[in-house]
């Protein structure tokens, strides 16, 4: 099963996200709005009290102007405070202040002021904004320009836009706290349903959600429970079905075992005795006894099979010489000089019996099939020891192949074998409490070729001897078993 | 050849038929149908070996095989239907020599009894008396003793000691000890072995834990200690 695995949280990063967004921009929106409307409201009202003041300046000066020429009007008009005045008149020029003179004032201000027009405009001098406004005095050549600094309303204007500034950010923060709370909330039931469900998978069958909530969370989390309690069901039949047709084999296999010992034992009995029976008695005995023979395969199988299912007996590891191994399975089967044994050296950690019972299986298998022609290899590999054993016999037809490791399968149901039909099944079932495989492949007509593969790492609880005692001097053993 | 041999099972029809097939092979013997009359049966005439089922009633064959070895050395096989579970091992750590699975051949159980038998008699080849680590391996007189005191062996015990002991410091494999002390020519339980080797230890050993005498050597098989 692929793991995907998924950060948890980006549903709520990305709600919290949202509502930041939302909130953030409206108050942002809002403050913009705010703030331009009352920066031109105002600018046009500076503008207006400038122009105001202007006007009665400049009929003012008319009055002034004949007694006291340029300075004069300067002066008067200086008196009234609060700006700045700047007169010129051809090219004479006079300025209430000495940082302001002519040279402040715009150009384009000075050719609407000498069309005679009342004119305004901003201006930046070194750094404070002012306001001008100019005019021509009436019935004269002189135009004055008024300087009002709007250095007071430019920092009221600045204030205005930190407070809203900072405002927007606070809401959006709040907005943040907010989402980030609503959403965990929110989503903490899709949390534990996730957990739920997780444990679920791996085996919990007892997980259920608690339905906390009167929501369409509620109803998931009750549906949710639902499935599970079906699902709990089903296992927990399925489990039991299961248990109750192993016991019924593990039963059968030992109601069996009595009565079958005392056949093996008397055929065996019997079978001694084939040459002095009657001709007519002769014939049946033999079928009798190799009748008995297979019955006694097949409970063995039963009783291993079951004993297999029970899972009760571990793997008892042992160093096992595989050629030697081999080498005993083919010649307890009477089967010395049929099967060529093409090996390399290997001594795995193992248990000796288990292994015994795949090669047994598999050696009984090509002889049985081989066609009388089967051969052994034994390779190490990658850290893996492989047994083929191969046979050129009639193969097995590629549809069978997928099943012959199944309990009690047969490619031809009419064929009689001496095979209890569970062979292969415990084979692999073995190759498989050891650490290994077993595989098949076949060619129809080209003969079969059986795998076993097995690990050969030395375990470190290799349970061989009751006690364990390094022996770094010991030497070797100078007869090599029983080969 | 008339060995008495002493058979405990309770099923009436494999009884019948093993005491056909012993006595076949030349056998005397007397038979039990349960572990307390079997007991009874050994003690009112010592035989030569027992056949005794695993599972009995009355007394289980375990026990029986216990109390046995209480009192007496004598070569024991048990009869057992599950060669794989604890219930051989628990046996063979109680004193039982060998073990034949249910169901069997006659002619195997025969073999069996016979190679058993072969151990227990004390015909050894070689009288040379074997001194190791302060036992004394007498062949002639089929004894050991030590620090003077004469131990009880069992044949098998007595046999796979000699075995040891006759080339110290070469490494036994278990194979080649279970065909020169028990006499199989392949495909051995190991087991005996292991179970043989402890129950040795138990006897000669000052410390079964720390073995001194028969030490084991790690993935290879068994040694006696020079000197």
């Amino acid at each position: 099963m692929p793991e995907r695995r998924v950060t948890p949280g980006r549903l709520r990063l990305r709600l919290t996200i949202a509502f930041i967004l939302v909130a953030g921009l409206s108050a942002a929106a809002l403050a913009a709005g705010s703030y331009l409307v009352v920066r031109e409201n105002r600018l046009a009202d500076s503008v207006e009290r400038a122009l105001d003041q202007s006007r009665f300046n400049l009929v003012l000066a008319g009055e002034v102007v004949g007694e006291g020429g340029i300075r004069g009007v300067v002066e008067a008009l200086q008196r009234r405070g609060e700006f700045t005045t700047v007169a010129s008149s051809g090219g004479d020029a006079f300025s209430s202040s000495l940082s302001i003179g002519q040279g402040d004032v715009p150009g384009e201000l000075a050719g609407l002021v000498a069309r005679g027009d009342l004119g305004h405009q901003r201006v930046t001098l070194r750094g404070a904004p002012y306001l001008v406004a100019g005019g021509r005095v009436p019935e004269s050549e002189l135009d004055v320009y008024f300087f009002f600094d709007e250095q007071e309303l430019q920092d009221e204007l600045d204030q205005l836009r930190t407070i809203l500034l900072v405002g927007v950010a606070l809401v959006a923060l709040l907005a943040g706290i907010v989402g980030w709370i609503l959403a965990r909330r929110t989503l903490a039931p899709v949390a534990r349903a996730s957990e739920a469900a997780r444990s679920l998978a791996e085996g919990l069958l007892e997980t259920r959600i608690p339905v906390e909530r009167a929501d369409e969370f509620g109803a998931w989390a009750a549906s949710f429970n639902e499935m599970a309690d079906a699902l709990q069901g089903k296992i927990v039949a399925l489990s039991q079905a299961q248990s109750r047709e192993r016991r019924f084999t593990s039963d059968v296999a030992h109601e069996l075992r009595t009565p079958v010992t005392a056949l093996v034992a008397e055929a065996s009995l019997l079978a001694e005795q084939l040459e002095s029976l009657p001709p007519d008695a002769r014939r049946p005995a033999e079928l009798l006894v190799a009748d008995v023979g297979r019955l006694r395969v097949l409970v063995a199988d039963l009783m291993e099979i079951s004993r297999l299912d029970a899972g009760a007996e571990p793997a008892r590891l042992e160093p096992v010489d595989l050629g030697a191994l081999v080498s005993a399975v083919i010649r307890d089967r009477g089967a010395d000089g049929q099967i060529r044994v093409d090996e390399e050296p290997v001594i795995l950690e193992s248990d000796r019996r288990r292994l015994e019972r795949i090669l047994g299986n598999l050696v009984g298998n090509a002889l049985e099939h081989g066609g009388g022609e089967a051969a052994i290899r034994i390779v190490a590999k990658d850290g893996s020891a492989v047994v083929e054993v191969s046979d050129r016999g009639p193969g097995i037809p590629a549809e069978h192949l997928p099943h012959v490791f199944e309990r009690f399968y047969k490619a031809d149901p009419s064929r009689t074998s001496a095979g209890s039909g569970l062979g292969l099944a415990i084979a692999r079932e073995n190759a498989c409490l050891l650490g290994g495989d077993l595989e098949a492949a076949s060619e129809d007509g080209q003969g079969t070729r059986f795998t076993l593969r097995l690990p050969v790492t030395r375990s470190l609880h290799a349970g061989h001897g009751p006690d364990e005692r390094p022996d770094d001097d010991a030497e070797r053993p100078s007869e090599g078993g029983s080969r | 050849m008339d060995e008495r041999v002493l058979l405990v099972e309770d099923d009436a029809s494999i009884r019948e038929v093993t005491t056909l097939g012993l006595e076949r092979a030349g056998f005397r013997v007397t038979t039990a149908a349960d572990g307390r009359e079997g007991l009874a049966r050994f003690r009112a005439a010592p035989p030569d070996l027992v056949v005794l089922d695993v599972m009995l009633p009355e007394l289980d064959g375990l026990e029986v095989c216990r109390e046995i070895r209480r009192e007496s050395r004598v070569p024991i096989l048990m009869l057992s239907a599950k060669a794989d579970t604890v219930d051989v091992v628990v046996g063979l750590e109680l004193g039982a020599d060998d073990y034949v699975t249910k169901p069997f051949e006659l002619p195997e159980l025969v073999a069996r009894v016979r190679a058993a038998l072969r151990r227990a008699s004390t015909d050894v080849p070689g009288t040379e008396v074997v001194s190791i680590g302060g036992l004394e391996i007498d062949p002639d007189g089929f004894r050991v003793l030590k620090d003077g005191r004469e131990i009880a062996l069992t044949a098998t015990e007595f046999r796979l000691l000699l075995e040891l002991a006759s080339r110290p410091r070469q490494v036994f494999t278990r194979e080649l000890l279970l065909e020169r002390v028990w006499n199989y020519e392949y495909l051995g339980d190991s087991r005996l072995v292991d179970a043989a080797v402890q129950r040795l230890r138990a006897k000669i050993e000052d410390d079964p834990k720390e073995p001194k005498l028969l030490l084991t050597v790690r993935g290879v098989g068994y040694r006696v200690a020079a000197g």
